[in-house]
């Protein structure tokens, strides 16, 4: 079991790496906050799989932590840095 | 004189709900109690702030359905797009559906919005008037359908008043 | 019963890892912005959802199992809030790709 769940971090971990490919590649800001995004999903499910598979409680704290710190940073960045697209009223009925 | 006890009622439920998610998350130790009693307090005082108690009743059986049509939902979407995304001859039509919604704009149709984020093929890409405009990846596809099936689930269980 | 539960787990994670090959295939073929995020919210989501669900079965405590599905839905409200945030600043900036 240990063996399979080692595996399956490193699969997930390698299709990070491919995601930080497309952050790369960009071309516009949006795609690069989708990039963090998968970040963050993805490397929450390793935590989680390395906590059960180290043993170690403490990793799960870890990947909720990531997972609140991801969120807020998402939607920081969309609010603050795409905010110039955002010029005409409609999206300010998100609000309400 | 009745709405004030349903108003402490859904205080109370609020903060026991707040408490239960302390509870998993931070577990029961003596020493945390000022700690919880603070998060409990913040956290009750925010959902308050920020979604008034309702006028609706909750109804388990339409909420089950619900709950059994989103995970559905989420296995259907996941399956549709990485078919899509691994089909060699990359089968997209994308392209924006205006979806004509009953529910009022604010909370209501920001739950639904959130919900149907969900649902194959579609994002939420914002509204005007009674409209939500949606990013499809298959135009071809029946979404206002759907999207009508999955707000009458929506109203069914949680806002049937 | 213990081999059982190991199944379910080797089911569920590869299952999970499978969805998170095509949500990060889908982020570098989709030719859009808004396509690109199709695959990020629907194929991530569900590549945590069950690689939670795999989880599960090897959870010490109730408790444990309760906080991990307490992470995976934390998870499911940020994409979902996240994508229809970048889905409204990307239709009304039509420029960007």
């Amino acid at each position: 079991m240990t063996e399979f769940l080692t595996a399956a971090v490193g699969f997930i971990l390698a299709m990070l790496a491919l995601g930080l490919v497309s952050i790369l590649r960009g071309p516009g800001d949006a795609d690069r906050v989708m990039a963090t995004q998968l970040i963050g999903t993805g490397g929450i499910a390793a935590l989680l799989l390395l906590g059960t598979v180290a043993g170690v409680p403490a990793a799960v704290d870890v990947a909720l932590t990531l997972a609140l710190l991801a969120t807020f940073a998402s939607i920081a960045f969309v609010k603050k840095g795409l905010s110039r697209f955002e010029a005409d009223g409609t999206a300010s009925t998100e609000n309400e | 004189m009745r709405a004030h006890v349903a108003a402490r009622v859904s205080v109370a439920s609020r903060a026991a709900w707040f408490l239960c998610l302390w509870l998993v998350l931070a577990g029961a130790t003596l020493d945390d109690v000022p700690a919880a009693a603070t998060a409990v307090g913040a956290a009750t005082w925010t959902s308050l702030r920020f979604l008034a108690p309702g006028s609706s009743r909750l109804s388990p059986r339409a909420l089950g359905r619900l709950v059994l049509l989103f995970l559905y939902h989420s296995i259907v979407a996941g399956a549709d797009v990485a078919r899509r995304a691994l089909d060699p001859r990359l089968p997209l039509r994308p392209g924006f559906v205006a979806y004509p919604t009953g529910l009022p704009p604010g909370p209501r149709r920001n739950v639904f919005a959130t919900l149907t984020s969900l649902l194959p093929g579609t994002v939420p890409a914002g509204d005007q008037n009674a409209q939500i405009f949606y990013h499809c990846l298959d135009v071809e596809r029946p979404v206002i359908a759907e999207l009508a099936a999955e707000e009458e689930a929506l109203v069914r269980a949680l806002y049937n008043d | 019963m213990s081999l059982v539960r190991d199944m379910i787990s080797i089911a569920a994670v590869s299952a999970g890892a499978f969805f998170f090959l095509a949500g990060t295939v889908g982020l570098l073929r989709f030719p859009d912005t808004l396509t690109r995020l199709h695959a990020l919210t629907k194929a991530d989501n569900l590549g945590l959802g069950l690689v939670v669900l795999g989880l599960l079965p090897q959870a010490d405590s109730l408790r444990d199992a309760l906080k991990l599905v307490s992470i995976w839905l934390l998870g499911l409200l940020a994409g979902a809030t996240v994508s229809q945030l970048i889905a409204r600043a990307a239709r009304q900036g039509g420029s960007i790709r």
